[in-house]
């Protein structure tokens, strides 16, 4: 599975990393704690925050993740996206609460770890 | 050129989860009798029992610093001080315009009280002060900066509610004058239990909700010519022989 599989199937919107969509999931993670997401997702993973702080990139590309989804509708701060778009990290967002994206995530086999 | 004893963080009644013991009067009173030289009066999210404190502490040795503990949209505490009472009031109205809209559950939070110097209540504030506001970590730092305060990051040992628990490490650029570390680290070894503090200064205080916690907390000590919120910035970065005494 790819992002790319999630992004055509669920309301999913790809902010920024365009170009790195092929990427494979190897699974989904969700805290909005950047301390507890840096300590506990793994590479490969979907990370679903509500933060929409520049420094989920920093995390994200450290984590080596797939992709970060802003989740409930929030809007990345303008910084947070140009600095995804810098590092190549595949930033989306959802207007669906981060309950049922990952709800829905799941059913799509995204599974923990 | 002198030491003086700082408490840079402590609630007053405005805060619901303050004691009701936590009056701006009896707050400076029992600093005046334990050589508390400063206090920083910081409620959550408001600015409303700094000018009781101000009074109270007039004709006392003590000096009260106006300001105000910020919640940030990401979830951050963050000690925002001042000079003086008229840059508080002027981020009182940029606070005011950032808040939830919602209002207090006294029952569920605790009350927040307004009262003047002599401990009569003034006012209940309505307003839900124990929230995040809509101002971005960035914006509150920039904005306070540019009224003149100094913008402290609370507690950042703590897993909750500070800025390395909620965003992982101290974004690049960012306006923080100091780092604040909780009664539970010693001030000396906080740059190397969190290496991500860097090289800002660091700084503890009671964050006292109760008159206990106020004497029996951490405070920090400095070495300045006047109690002013100036000089303790230039002793945070050892400035024209100011500094931090241990």
């Amino acid at each position: 599975m790819t992002v790319n599989d999630l992004v055509s199937s669920l309301p999913l919107t790809v902010v920024a990393g365009h170009d790195r969509l092929t990427a494979p999931v190897t699974g989904g993670y969700v805290s909005d704690l950047l301390s507890n997401v840096m300590g506990f997702a793994a590479p490969g993973n979907v990370w679903v925050t509500m933060q929409g702080h520049q420094n989920i990139v920093a995390v994200a590309s450290l984590a080596g993740l797939a992709a970060v989804v802003v989740a409930g509708g929030a809007a990345p701060e303008p910084e947070t996206v140009a600095k995804a778009e810098a590092e190549g990290v595949v930033l989306l967002t959802s207007p669906l609460t981060s309950f049922e994206l990952v709800g829905q995530l799941y059913r799509s086999g995204v599974k923990g770890q | 050129m002198r030491r003086f004893v700082a408490d840079l963080h402590v609630h007053t009644v405005l805060s619901p989860c303050a004691a009701v013991e936590m009056t701006p009067r009896n707050i400076v009173w029992h600093a005046a009798r334990h050589g508390i030289d400063i206090v920083a009066i910081t409620d959550h999210n408001a600015g409303d029992n700094v000018p009781a404190a101000l009074a109270a502490a007039k004709g006392t040795d003590v000096t009260v610093l106006p300001g105000m503990e910020v919640e940030t949209k990401e979830e951050v505490h963050l000690v925002v001080l001042f000079e003086k009472l008229r840059q508080l009031f002027a981020w009182e109205e940029i606070v005011a315009a950032h808040r939830s809209g919602r209002m207090n559950d006294p029952d569920k939070f605790g009350a927040q009280f307004v009262v003047d110097a002599e401990d009569n209540l003034v006012a209940v504030k309505e307003e839900m002060l124990l929230a995040s506001l809509t101002l971005s970590l960035k914006e509150t730092c920039d904005k306070v900066n540019a009224l003149g305060g100094l913008v402290i990051a609370s507690h950042v040992d703590r897993p909750a509610y500070s800025v390395l628990s909620q965003l992982g490490f101290i974004p690049p650029g960012l306006a923080l004058t100091a780092v604040e570390v909780s009664r539970r680290v010693a001030r000396a070894d906080a740059a190397r239990r969190f290496p991500a503090i860097g090289g800002l200064p660091v700084v503890t205080a009671s964050d006292a909700h109760m008159i206990e916690d106020f004497l029996a907390g951490p405070k920090v000590a400095f070495n300045l010519e006047e109690p002013t919120l100036a000089e303790i910035r230039q002793a945070l970065y050892n400035e024209n022989s100011r500094g931090v005494v241990l």
